[in-house]
């Protein structure tokens, strides 16, 4: 085990934990602005680590980048050995510089964002709360610990959604997130127990090391439980609903949790699992096909929404979809890269989204905003970048990830993923365009004057991811694919080719293609011809008030699950409350009571009765004891 | 010294267990029943010292002695509540004694 990592991955590691403990508990006796200062300065440590530790890995031979640093023994149940430690390997790696990387420039954006809320502190607190938990679910060396991170990033994400917690739409759409994400946790929890089952281990090591002792129908089984964990995390088809509602949070929430990290942990899990799922090609299908969907039905939603930030909820479905469609085909680079570059360019149009939110005083309707290029340069021109990035117009980053995940589609043969991708791609480019153009183009249509205020600490991080999601697809060039290479240390046992620096260029034209014409569309209806907006949505009525309700998912959901639950809690109310918890006792109690008023009636309180009583059995126990039950003396034998 | 024969104890042992339980049974005043208790308690230290000779086994005499030593302390008690009740009703019959009946 190489030292130099058994040294630094503990610290980064802790490091966002003991900033948390920090201003938990120290933080109310200082300054409120030290707390800030602690939370930033604990995500930049860990980040400084994380970028060192990434250099030193990335300098070993591609045999040695996986290590696992036992740190101790968790549990000892019977046969099996739980130990608690770390994998490094560069997929955690790709993980851990987003999440303390990415996640340091959002803390560095809350400082101004959060600036004026009375909870700063405790804003502080959950985040590096969060960071931690996201770090122990990417760095853990088993799947229990793994699930602990796994659940900590549920935790964390209920508390920062209900952080406005005076808002009772808050407060449910926390409450929503937790319980969704929890029936992910028993999917993640029955796949656990599926491995004891099996083969009595959960680390890493031991269960991919021995995914020929499963069998595929199990490896399917697990594949399939291991999805559902996925999918309700990463807001999939179909425990989606939870995403959009999330937005009640704190931009910055937003942003870190509900964009570029948390929700992109279903895509880690399948690619950190790729050992199972390349041999359980039942479950891999419906990682891809799960991802087509969403990608699809989320872009379609995107298109009619009117909140600048459910627009973005939706638009991280349906790029998660395209991640789950990638590593669902087994091209796990190509979904990896989509989300380091998704990372990147959705947090800015998250954090931009936020200074234009930030201004106008709260409003997030984009029918109340519109012509604000003039007012807001510096929000418009990163959020344009952003926007290109998501479209996947070159050479903008989310053009090289989009296009590698729909050349692995069409390459690894799955024509019908390929297709409902590239149609994502279109409606993707289409409702971004038409977000960007409602906000940004046209005239103010908004009541209140925008109070535009430069605050430098929401500046800075939102022009450096700016940056990043207009370079961060350099890392694939065609013929020249660096990152495939920094990865390979993560997938030596991976069963199909990874690299992405093969383009084929027809496929690239012609999404291009798709992708122009999504623009131009959204051009013409939210720009130069506010009569065809007119035409198309009184034609297409009937489609406009489905997708404003998002296909009345909510709806389903709530007579399938709500009513009958509610029917069923009533109905236990008045039947188990009154008849079984009420009625049984008072039956035992009064079956007691009459028991007791049989024999009641030998406790005469005369003392001789009770001798005579006594006598007359010890003489009778004498007589069976001597003469035996049926009269034949014992002694006589 | 003729040796008495081991059956002659048990009978003795026998006829003072059954006028101690027979007393036991038909009086009603307290000290009474205590003292036909008493006599059924040494009938059976009578038996476990008879049968101790008998077979050469000192145990037997040990636990006549333990027997002696909880017969005291019930006796004390006894004693103790029987005090108490005469402190309440001065003529003592254990029949009006029943106010914990069922």
């Amino acid at each position: 085990m190489d030292a130099v990592v058994a040294n630094i991955a503990p610290q980064i590691l802790f490091a966002p934990l003991i900033g948390c403990l920090l201003i938990a508990f120290v933080g109310p006796r200082l300054p409120r602005s030290v707390s800030a200062v602690i939370g930033c300065v604990s995500v930049f440590g860990a980040f400084a680590l994380t970028v060192g530790l990434a250099l030193h890995v990335w300098g070993l031979p591609v045999a040695a980048q996986r290590i696992d640093i036992p740190l101790g023994t968790w549990a000892l149940v019977g046969s099996a050995h739980i130990g608690f430690g770390l994998w490094i390997d560069p997929l955690a790696l790709t993980w851990m510089l987003v999440i303390t990387g990415v996640g340091f420039l959002i803390h560095l954006y809350s400082v101004g964002y959060m600036g004026h809320d009375a909870n700063y502190r405790t804003f502080f607190a959950h985040m590096n709360l969060f960071v931690f938990s996201m770090l122990l679910l990417v760095m853990a060396d088993g799947f229990l610990w793994l699930l602990v991170g796994w659940g900590g990033v549920g935790l964390a994400s209920y508390l920062l959604i209900g952080f406005y917690y005076d808002r009772q739409t808050a407060v449910l759409a926390a409450r929503k997130a937790l319980i969704m994400n929890v029936i992910g946790d028993v999917g993640i929890m029955i796949a656990i127990f599926l491995m004891f089952a099996h083969i009595g281990d959960q680390s890493f090591s031991v269960v991919f090391a021995r995914t020929d002792a499963f069998g595929t129908s199990a490896l399917d089984w697990i594949g399939i439980w291991l999805l559902v964990g996925a999918v309700a995390k990463s807001a999939q088809l179909p425990l989606h609903t939870w995403l959009p509602d999330a937005m009640e949070g704190p931009t910055p929430v937003s942003a870190l949790i509900h964009a570029a990290t948390m929700v992109t942990a279903g895509v880690y899990l399948v690619a950190r699992c790729h050992p199972i799922y390349d041999h359980a090609p039942a479950a891999a299908d419906a990682v891809a096909v799960v991802g087509a969907a969403s990608a699809l039905f989320a872009a379609t939603i995107g298109c009619v929404q009117y909140d600048i930030k459910r627009v973005l909820a939706y638009s991280t479905m349906s790029q998660i979809g395209y991640m789950f469609l990638g590593v669902g085909i087994g091209a796990y680079t190509a979904g990896a890269f989509h989300f380091l570059t998704h990372a990147f360019f959705k947090a800015l149009l998250f954090m931009a989204a936020g200074i234009v939110i930030h201004n106008l005083g709260g409003e997030q309707d984009i029918r109340k905003m519109g012509g604000l290029a003039k007012k807001m340069p510096f929000a418009y021109w990163t959020f344009l970048a952003g926007t290109l990035a998501i479209a996947g117009v070159p050479p903008f980053s989310g053009f090289f990830s989009k296009d590698s995940i729909l050349d692995q589609a069409a390459e690894l043969g799955h024509p019908w993923l390929f297709a409902v991708g590239v149609l994502a791609a279109a409606l993707t480019a289409f409702y971004m365009f038409r977000l960007f153009f409602s906000t940004f183009i046209g005239e103010y249509r908004g009541s209140v004057e925008p109070h535009v205020e430069r605050v430098p600490t929401m500046d800075i991080p939102v022009g450096i991811l700016a940056v990043l999601a207009t370079i961060g697809g350099f890392l694939v060039l065609p013929g020249h694919d660096t990152f495939s290479a920094l990865l390979s240390g993560a997938f030596t046992d991976a069963i199909r080719p990874l690299s992405l620096e093969h383009f084929n260029w027809a496929l690239v034209f012609g999404t291009l293609m798709v992708v122009a014409a999504g623009i131009v569309t959204a051009y013409a209806m939210y720009v130069i011809s506010p009569q065809l907006r007119g035409d198309v949505s009184r034609r297409l009525s009937w489609l406009r008030a489905l997708l404003l309700d998002a296909y009345h998912v909510d709806t389903i959901y709530h007579v399938l699950f709500e009513v009958p639950a509610y029917a069923f809690a009533r109905a236990c109310g008045i039947v188990f409350e009154r008849v079984v918890i009420a009625g049984v006792p008072w039956a035992l109690a009064a079956a007691t009571n009459a028991l007791g008023g049989l024999s009641r009636g030998w406790e005469t309180g005369y003392l001789r009765r009770y001798g005579l009583t006594i006598a007359i059995g010890a003489t009778l126990l004498l007589y069976f004891v001597i003469f035996g039950i049926h009269g034949d003396a014992a002694g006589t034998h | 010294m003729p040796q008495i024969p081991l059956t002659d104890y048990l009978a003795l042992s026998a006829a003072m267990f059954v006028i101690g339980l027979i007393g036991f049974l038909v009086r009603r005043n307290p000290l009474t029943m205590l003292m036909a208790i008493e006599l059924m308690w040494n009938a059976g230290n009578l038996v476990l010292a008879a049968f101790a000779r008998n077979f050469s086994d000192m145990s037997g005499q040990v636990f006549v002695f333990v027997v002696i030593t909880v017969a005291a302390a019930e006796a004390a008690i006894a004693l103790a509540i029987v005090v108490m009740v005469f402190r309440r009703r001065p003529d003592v019959d254990v029949d009006d004694i029943s106010v914990l009946r069922g």
